[in-house]
């Protein structure tokens, strides 16, 4: 109902904006019509008549007009399809919204597996095989920049620090309700024949593809927008509504990875904006940013993307780092080894991000002299990123391992992001990348790093989580299976991707030389086993939802805020507020107390053993 | 239950506090999409200027936004004092003369349409530039709008936070202006 | 699951349902931990060692350029092993060793460990400072340490095709691309629409024909070959260009002198 209210909102909003361009259009002595540079401008029309309509208007911007609100009726499930401001509902809003979008590039990765099965054109033609490719990288990167921070960002921070919501509760539906628009571009985008400039969208390719490049612009941009209003709510949040005690040494690490996280999207998802934007414009506008013959400049398009994308990967990964740390802490039963340092490792990761973009472009025909910087600073980056890793192998060391599923997920993020790290200081390593750029050398790492590192973590995440979040448990059986499944699949499927793209065959192709079919068979069955493991996940996922066992407070006798209140947590998350009383990584302390949740004072349910 | 902000809880920042600090985050985010424009222009253009660049449009302009600042500062002064009516003056003011620098960036559009068009370098970074900027101008002069309409139905008598908001972000925005005029005119 | 949940009726307060190991057992222990991690962390850097070096991981090279790249990645190789080997054992040791098998336990509270730590950062560091040395700027060096070229060919990338004009000559062709073995080739790259990339696997060299300006990139081949012998002997486009990106190249032949003048005067009539 809302959702169909919205479409009719953007409807009107981009037939206004048509009609105001078009007016202009004629004014000036132009066609009135032209479907690139009507739909650029008419989108931003669209986009407020879709929030206006969605829930805006009726919950927030009739104040500003002296008006009366409407009243917030809606209860049960529809509050997830409603402009709710409950930060819980806007979570799971996120989480069902992102593994949506997951699956949908997940199969288009199966179509592009099936056709790399044999060489020559088999099922999808060379263009068609672009489109989809472009498609699956977009969605995926889209998965990986929002899901974790969106999901659990929104759920389980303001709990874990002790507030009762987010800072700005409005702002943040509204950031939700921007990813609908999202999907709706890129789905334009692909029925009008989809764009085939990969995610990375190139100028001046880019400027030259059909309509469907002008829609994954506008995507990507809509999305950007809805990160930059996230990622500002975030960081209020964690900096004013701290409960009390909560001082920022005692902040879980996976908050503080949240929060170093929205601060790289609020200072560069700007620098995406501007990059679409430019696009648009040359597109739209008659601009020449990148055309050279008119004194523009194809080399900008990719320093001003990659200054926003190389951040952006940390974006993907530093939640996962936050989850992996997280949970190794509370499944080893020990505190967690070295907070500061970890805390210090993400900071670092943060400050150098900004310094390694042009590693993306060290065959792009730069300046001879960027070379060497940029070697040295994306090398150097090894160093913030090992003290996780120190952090993590000083946690398990000597703890009480448990390896629940939760567990599992975060073990294997150490071991994929291992080799993806690993492999990532071979490509910033300037002979070596010269060759490997553009093969499936640097496929292989991106898939390490982001699905082996950020997709698995979202996964523990989700195990994690998932009883806070509906108050049921996941089957652990069929979650054991779904971890092994996808964890065969995904190594089966990705190391040999390296060798592939060592032996030289180039990435974004539909054909390649035939001494490779051998392998890419091997990766093309590994992929669809990879691929079928989702669905147990998502039976499992769906069943236990529904029908699963009643979750207690706290299943995995974890120390944080968010396992000592019901589940799911009631509305306002806290009887009273808490205080905090020290860390919550106490493990193995005697009367350590991580909070008084002022709801009595207790026994200590704890008895010392000599061993 | 309502949607509202939330209030904090009792330990808490203050509203306002919190309010003050999500503004300048945003500017801060802001300043990047600002700080990339000018790169750009150094980018493309080294530290060349067309010769066409109307002068005197931009001097004229650049003196009104600056004194629209001033309107603005003393129309948050006055809510800050509760004076409603000063305020309400101000503020107005602010969007006169809000409203006569965009004439003033439309006039020297259409001047430099002839001049350097969107498809030379210099135009496009020219027209990129004063758009967006121009873009939060008329953003801008909207929550003005706002502001005056609702100061008159007397609805910032005792919270007169929109009216800082409101008139912080006209700052932002000509502060913006005072880097690109140079950026763009002089240099 | 229940045996860790918060038992119905106990007030949901910081339940900590675990009993604390008061220390003892393991600081006596921590030596023999520490042996058998480093026995361990040995026989894997060997066994990876023997591993890495006894798989040939480069397909067919034929410049000098492909030497220096893949002695760079070789050494790289070398250098990766005991790394992730390192982080590998201490992992996978913990997990066998320090698992709660059902007692309900926790781990010893140790927060942090100077020595472990400020040796942790000393290593990395040092290491990620000798990667930036060498291969790094090593190799680059390397690679750019050139005399004037002996040979100049433009390169132009159009959609979806390359054309080689042999600068001196002023011969040109679309075809396969000749060059004599054991001369300093200068490649000057460029491109009529969109970015392409020039590329040669065998050669191990790629730079990106950009339109607007021009790049250069050198090589100096070493062996003789034809595409037909080894399909690495082909200059294939890197950069995503359109439709037809994946069959935008060519072959390479790499010929001797007199075969290359032979053939240049042949074109030139
Ligand atoms: C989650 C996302 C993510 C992350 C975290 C990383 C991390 C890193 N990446 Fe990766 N990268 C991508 C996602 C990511 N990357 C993507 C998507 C692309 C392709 C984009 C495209 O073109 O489509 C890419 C491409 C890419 C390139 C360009 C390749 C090319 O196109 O030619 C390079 C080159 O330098 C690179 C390097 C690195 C390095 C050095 C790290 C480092 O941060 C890794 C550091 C980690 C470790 C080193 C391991 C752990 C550390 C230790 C155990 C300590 C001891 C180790 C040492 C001292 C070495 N990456
Ligand atoms: C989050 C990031 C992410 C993830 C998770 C994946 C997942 C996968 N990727 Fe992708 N990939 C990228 C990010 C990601 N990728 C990026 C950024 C690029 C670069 C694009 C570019 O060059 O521009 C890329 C490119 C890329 C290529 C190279 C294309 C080329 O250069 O020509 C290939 C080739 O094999 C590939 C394969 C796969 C496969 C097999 C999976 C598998 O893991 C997918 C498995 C998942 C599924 C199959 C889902 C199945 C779902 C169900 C069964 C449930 C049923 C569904 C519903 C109910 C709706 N990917
Ligand atoms: Cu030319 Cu790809
Ligand atoms: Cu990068």
């Amino acid at each position: 109902m809302n959702i169909v209210r919205g479409l009719i909102g953007g409807a009107v909003g981009y037939i206004l904006g048509a009609a105001l361009l078009m007016t202009i259009r004629v004014a000036t002595g132009a066609r009135a019509w032209e479907v690139e540079s009507v739909s650029a401008g008419a989108w931003m029309f669209a986009l407020i008549g879709w929030l206006l309509a969605v829930g805006v208007w009726r919950y927030w911007a009739r104040e500003w007009f002296g008006l009366e609100l409407v009243p917030y009726t809606t209860t049960g499930w529809r509050r997830y399809l409603d402009f709710d401001t409950d930060h819980k509902v806007i979570g799971i809003q996120y989480l069902v919204k992102f593994l949506t979008m997951f699956f949908m590039a997940g199969l288009f990765a199966m179509l592009m597996r099936y056709e790399l099965m044999d060489n020559g054109e088999a099922l999808l033609d060379s263009g068609r095989y672009n489109a989809i490719m472009s498609l699956h990288g977009t969605m995926m990167v889209f998965v990986a920049v929002a899901a974790t921070v969106g999901a659990f960002g929104n759920f389980v921070v303001p709990i874990m620090i002790g507030a009762d919501d987010m800072a700005f509760p409005r702002l943040n539906a509204l950031s939700f309700w921007l990813i609908p628009p999202v999907l709706i571009a890129l789905t334009v985008s692909f029925v009008s024949g989809g764009y085939d400039t990969g995610w990375t969208g190139y100028a001046p390719l880019s400027v030259e593809s059909d309509v469907g490049g002008l829609f994954f612009n506008l995507a990507f941009f809509t999305l950007g927008l809805s990160s930059i209003i996230g990622a500002l709510n975030i960081i209020v949040t964690v900096v004013t509504m701290r409960a009390k005690g909560m001082n920022w040494m005692r902040l879980p690490i996976f908050v503080w990875s949240i929060f170093v996280t929205s601060i790289l999207s609020l200072i560069f998802t700007q620098f995406i904006a501007l990059a679409m934007l430019m696009v648009v414009l040359d597109r739209t506008a008659g601009m020449v940013f990148f055309d050279p013959a008119s004194g523009g400049d194809p080399l900008l398009y990719q320093h001003i993307f990659w200054f926003y994308s190389h951040p952006a990967v940390y974006i993907m990964i530093l939640p996962a780092f936050g989850i992996t740390l997280e949970i190794i802490s509370h499944f080893s039963r020990k505190p967690l080894f070295g907070y500061k340092w970890a805390v210090g490792g993400l900071l670092g990761i943060m400050g150098m991000s900004m310094f390694v973009w042009a590693h993306h472009m060290f065959t792009s025909g730069m300046a001879e002299a960027l070379r060497k910087p940029f070697l040295a600073s994306t090398e150097l980056i090894s160093i913030p990123t090992g003290m996780i890793f120190l952090s993590a192998v000083g946690t398990l060391w000597l703890g009480k391992i448990r390896l629940e599923l939760p567990m599992l997920f975060a073990l294997a993020v150490l071991f994929n992001f291992l080799i993806g790290g690993i492999t990532g200081v071979f490509l910033a390593d300037v002979p070596v990348d010269i060759q490997l750029q553009d093969t499936y050398f640097v496929v292989a790492h991106l898939h390490y790093v982001v699905l082996g590192g950020g997709i698995f973590g979202l996964f523990a995440a989700i195990y994690y989580w998932f009883p806070k979040m509906t108050g049921r448990m996941m089957n652990d059986r069929l979650g054991k299976i779904h971890f092994w499944w996808m964890m065969v699949g995904f190594n089966v499927t990705f190391l040999p991707m390296f060798i592939v793209g060592l032996q030289g065959m180039n990435r974004r192709v539909a054909d390649y030389t035939p001494d490779l079919v051998g392998t890419n068979r091997v990766i093309s069955m590994a992929g669809f086993f990879l691929g079928t493991s989702f669905v147990v996940f998502l039976y499992n996922f769906i069943y236990s939802w529904i029908k699963g066992a009643k979750a207690p407070a706290n299943p995995w006798g974890a120390r944080t805020l968010e396992w000592q209140v019901p589940s799911p947590p009631p509305h306002e998350n806290f009887e009273v507020p808490p205080i905090i009383l020290a860390d919550p990584y106490g493990y193995g302390e005697p009367d350590s107390d991580h909070a008084d949740l002022g709801i009595g004072t207790l026994p200590k349910i704890q008895e010392t053993v000599e061993a | 239950m309502t949607v509202t902000d939330a209030p904090p809880l009792e330990h808490g920042v203050s509203r306002i506090k919190i309010n003050r600090i999500g503004l300048w985050l945003f500017f801060l985010s802001e300043a990047m999409l600002f700080a990339g424009l000018i790169a750009i222009r150094f980018s493309l253009l080294g530290t060349e200027v067309d010769e066409a660049v109307s002068q005197s449009i931009g001097l004229v302009i650049t003196v009104i936004l600056l004194a629209s600042s001033y309107t603005a500062f003393r129309a948050e002064h006055a809510a800050h004092k509760g004076d409603q009516a000063a305020m309400v003056q101000y503020l107005w003011a602010t969007l006169i003369l809000g409203t006569i620098f965009l004439g003033g960036v439309a006039f020297e559009w259409y001047e430099a349409f002839m001049e350097f068009p969107p498809g030379t370098a210099f135009g496009t970074v020219f027209f990129t530039m004063t758009g967006i900027h121009a873009f939060h101008v008329i953003t801008g002069l909207i929550f003005l709008t706002v502001l005056i309409r609702n100061a008159k139905a007397g609805r910032y008598a005792d919270d007169s936070w929109p009216v800082e908001a409101g008139v912080k972000y006209w700052h932002f925005v000509d502060i913006v202006w005072v880097f690109f005029y140079p950026v763009l005119y002089l240099i | 699951m229940s045996r860790y949940s918060s038992k119905a009726g106990r007030p949901l307060h910081d339940v900590v349902a675990f009993r604390i190991v008061s220390g003892g057992e393991q600081e006596s222990n921590t030596r023999n931990r520490l042996v058998v991690v480093g026995v361990a962390w040995l026989i894997a850097t060997v066994l990876g060692w023997w591993a890495v070096t006894a798989y040939d991981w480069h397909p067919f090279g034929a410049s000098r350029e492909a030497r220096i790249t893949d002695e760079a990645f070789d050494l790289l190789m070398l250098m990766a092993v005991p790394i992730a080997t390192f982080v590998l054992v201490v992992i996978g040791y913990s997990l066998l060793r320090d698992r709660d098998r059902g007692q309900d336990v926790d781990g010893p509270p140790i927060r942090t460990n100077r020595t472990f730590v400020v040796g942790w950062l000393a290593v990395t560091t040092i290491l990620s400072i000798v990667v930036i040395i060498t291969p790094g700027f090593s190799g680059l060096d390397e690679l750019r340490a050139y005399p004037e070229p002996d040979l100049v060919i433009d390169v132009k990338g159009e959609r979806w095709s390359w054309e080689y004009t042999y600068a001196e000559s002023g011969v040109q062709t679309r075809g396969t691309l000749m060059v004599p073995i054991d001369t300093r080739i200068m490649f000057r790259i460029s491109s009529t629409d969109v970015i392409h990339s020039f590329w040669i696997p065998a050669f191990r060299i790629k730079m990106d024909a950009v339109p607007g300006i021009i790049t250069t990139t050198m090589v100096t081949a070493e062996k003789l070959g034809t595409f037909e012998s080894a399909d690495e002997l082909r200059v294939q486009c890197a950069e995503l260009c359109g439709v037809g990106h994946a069959r935008m190249w060519t072959g390479v032949s790499v010929v001797t002198e007199a075969e290359f003048d032979a053939w240049l005067e042949a074109s030139a009539g």
